[in-house]
């Protein structure tokens, strides 16, 4: 269990810092109570997903099922936050800059119009939350603690609006390329383990194989950058 | 709507070669090697994680 809500809230950490740049943007256009309007609004969409996601998959009868697609979602989502940990890692691609966000949001023209920067705001709350979203259903229906998952990703969201209400600027000094290494390396342990034991087979260490399903992505995330790193890439080949 | 699907069900690029790790470790658990499924679905999604991250 403690496995799945140091994951919760270091995905949430990462996605509220992305949604804290999103509403630092739009609350110097539309001020800062309708900038939270807007966040408010995308956070009561999001435990409405929550609540409805959870009932939906607790309806699946077979444990095995329920097991299995909660597996693939979570591999899905590990693998991809793995990739781009490592591309990110290897210097293919460049590194998540929330200033460099910030500059962007602040340079397009409709966020200085009330109403387009209240859905810039919510949009952009709603899909950095949606990947919460999906971390507090599958790990908290799958360990049987939605609360202490939700309650996870609600931990985070309060460290954050913290280090931003004392920063007052975009946290760009938040390790996110780090963090997301580590949540890929975790989620896509846990889907692994789940999707296995769903079709049948018996992990030789029983729980205790999580620990080393992590080390195995961990160190082959680090041996791939370091591969990598040493190869010139060249765009458009590979 | 869409970023929703998304972030359910990743691009198609994902969900293969997801799909194809997860199907090579369901064949194999059917044969007299199954104690390696527990070998091959990791490795497997470890070079899917290293191809995407070169995509």
């Amino acid at each position: 269990m403690m496995g799945a809500i140091i994951t919760t809230f270091l995905t949430a950490s990462v996605e509220w810092v992305e949604a804290y740049t999103i509403i630092l943007a739009v609350a110097l256009s539309i001020g800062w109570p309708r900038a939270l309007g807007a966040a408010g609004a995308a956070f009561l969409c999001l435990a409405i997903l929550t609540s409805l996601g959870s009932f939906i998959l607790t309806l699946i009868p077979s444990l095995a099922v329920l097991q299995f697609l909660i597996g693939v979602f979570l591999t899905l989502f590990g693998v991809r936050w793995l990739g781009k940990a490592i591309a990110r890692g290897a210097g293919l691609k460049k590194l998540h800059n929330e200033d460099a966000e910030f500059a962007n949001l602040r340079a397009r023209a409709e966020i200085h119009e009330a109403s387009a920067a209240w859905w810039i705001g919510f949009n952009g709350v709603l899909l950095e939350g949606l990947e919460v979203w999906l971390i507090v259903v599958a790990l908290g229906v799958q360990t049987h603690h939605t609360l202490a998952a939700a309650s996870a990703a609600l931990a985070a969201l309060a460290v954050v609006c913290a280090m931003g209400a004392l920063a007052r600027r975009p946290l760009s000094k938040v390790p996110e390329n780090t963090i997301k290494f580590t949540v890929g390396c975790g989620v896509l342990s846990f889907g692994t383990f789940w999707i296995l034991e769903s079709l049948g087979y018996r992990w030789p260490l029983g729980d205790a194989t999580l620990l080393s399903l992590f080390a195995f992505y961990a160190l082959g995330g680090l041996a791939l950058i370091g591969l990598y790193q040493r190869k010139p890439h060249i765009p458009g080949i590979g | 709507m869409q970023g929703f699907l998304k972030t359910l069900f990743a691009d198609k690029y994902t969900l293969r070669a997801v799909a194809f790790c997860i199907l090579a470790a369901l064949a194999l658990l059917h044969t007299g090697a199954a104690p390696f499924a527990g070998l091959l679905l990791p490795a497997g999604l470890l070079i899917t994680a290293g191809l995407l991250a070169k995509k």
